[in-house]
């Protein structure tokens, strides 16, 4: 595949991290600023390790690796900061703390199910890795489809960044899912198949966020700067409370 | 097997949840303005409400009712009651709406409008347990409270954490905040139907 195509979802990645710190995102959801942070990163330093690749293949094969294991455990402090922040406003129940464990359980599970019925023809290492991956991917759609399912249901504004982000991931992993549950009846044009598609299913995932976090998200409070209000409106406020009541 | 199940249901759900994002992206979301929503409220009765989930008057009932039409009158109460639910859940919707609506607006602050929807949220949260409560208990025979205690309906206050006729108050309390720095005129019918 060509170098340059190969790069394509780097170079948005750099485009999303600019529009971040453009909308101060670290402040608003730190641990998908740090990912998108560490995309470019690690992006950069595969480029170089494939660059190296000639003369020291380990180099890359390691920074491929390690690389995949960061992007497995941002992927999932993602996951929780995004239902924290969701169900942190919509109710303090008690079962709403066990939703993400369950979540994650179930991602878990699923990916050492799958592992057990076609072992991953990989060293113990990078065999660990790739379990990982596919049970973030596994979360990643389970929290997406359930924030979606939940915006008819409660009526959620579907225009935030939480869901964004969500939104982002959930396609990402949903395609990643189909291709390696499908394409593996390809054969030996599975590598190049799954290749093709996870580029651009990522190109597009990074591209939603782009959409998603190119507008301003409004306040959620109130400016406390704003001047109390008049005691002429305060005296409309309390007319109408005690002709509702 | 199971597995492979499960995993092609979890795709097919991630594909639905993914085309039914593109479809509201496509149609945005319902332009609810200000007409559309005072005569589209159903009023709530809250005093009667609150009487249908006062545990004395349950108490009441039970004592001065022979159980069968004890059984009779509590599956009346939770009918209206699951009446009650059904318009808070309604009228919460169409101020979610209306809040989604204002907010691509610069009508209405955007404390007032997330206050707004933060409570209509609430009230559909509670709202959807509540009646999902209820309908499986009046999916039940009559016959079957015989053998199962018929629950006392002061329980369904508090569903999902959250207290009914509390967390609709609050509803209209943000949307009468809301509803003032609008048309001051509108006021009156807001208060009727809410």
């Amino acid at each position: 595949m060509n170098l340059l195509l190969r790069y394509i979802p780097l170079v948005l990645l750099m485009l999303l991290l600019w529009v971040l710190v453009r909308r101060r995102a670290q402040q608003v959801c730190p641990f998908f600023f740090a990912y998108v942070a560490f995309g470019v990163a690690a992006g950069v330093a595969r480029l170089a390790a494939r660059l190296l690749a000639p003369l020291r293949p380990e180099v890359y094969y390691a920074t491929y690796w390690i690389t995949e294991a960061g992007y497995d455990l941002l992927g999932i402090l993602v996951m929780y900061e995004l239902l924290r922040t969701v169900l942190g406003n919509l109710t303090h129940a008690w079962w709403s703390r066990l939703i993400f464990p369950a979540v994650l359980i179930a991602g878990v599970g699923l990916s050492l199910a799958r592992a057990h019925a076609s072992p991953a023809q990989f060293e113990r290492g990078p065999s660990y890795i790739l379990a990982g991956e596919i049970a973030v991917r596994f979360v990643q759609v389970l929290v997406f489809a359930g924030l979606v399912t939940a915006v008819p249901l409660l009526g959620l504004r579907w225009r935030q960044y939480p869901f964004g982000i969500a939104a982002g991931f959930g396609f990402y992993a949903t395609i990643a899912l189909l291709t390696t549950t499908k394409f593996s009846d390809f054969g030996t044009g599975f590598t190049f198949l799954w290749r093709v598609t996870s580029l651009v299913a990522y190109s597009v995932a990074v591209l939603i966020w782009i959409w998603f976090f190119s507008s301003p998200q409004k306040a959620e409070t109130p400016n406390p700067d704003v001047s109390a209000p008049s005691p002429g409106v305060l005296k409309q406020y309390l007319d109408v409370l005690r002709r509702m009541r | 097997m199971f597995s492979l199940v499960l995993t092609w249901l979890i795709v097919a759900w991630g594909a639905l949840a993914c085309v039914y994002l593109l479809y509201r992206a496509w149609t945005r979301f319902p332009r609810r303005d200000l007409d559309d929503v005072v005569h589209f409220l159903y009023p709530v009765d809250l005093s009667l409400a609150e009487s249908l989930l006062d545990p004395a008057e349950d108490f009441s009932l039970r004592w001065s009712l022979s159980p069968r039409a004890y059984r009779e009158a509590q599956r009346r109460r939770m009918r209206l009651y699951l009446e009650l639910v059904r318009r808070m859940a309604h009228n919460s919707v169409v101020l979610v709406e209306f809040g989604n609506a204002a907010c691509g607006g610069e009508k209405l602050g955007a404390g007032v409008v997330s206050e707004l929807q933060q409570a209509a949220i609430k009230v559909r949260l509670y709202s959807s347990f509540a009646r999902l409560s209820l309908r499986f208990r009046l999916l039940l025979p009559p016959g079957a409270f015989g053998v199962i205690p018929l629950p006392d309906l002061a329980r369904l206050r508090r569903v999902a954490e959250l207290d009914g006729p509390k967390t609709y108050d609050e509803l209209k309390t943000a949307a009468a905040t809301a509803f003032t720095q609008l048309r001051p005129a509108e006021l009156e019918a807001l208060t009727r139907n809410l």
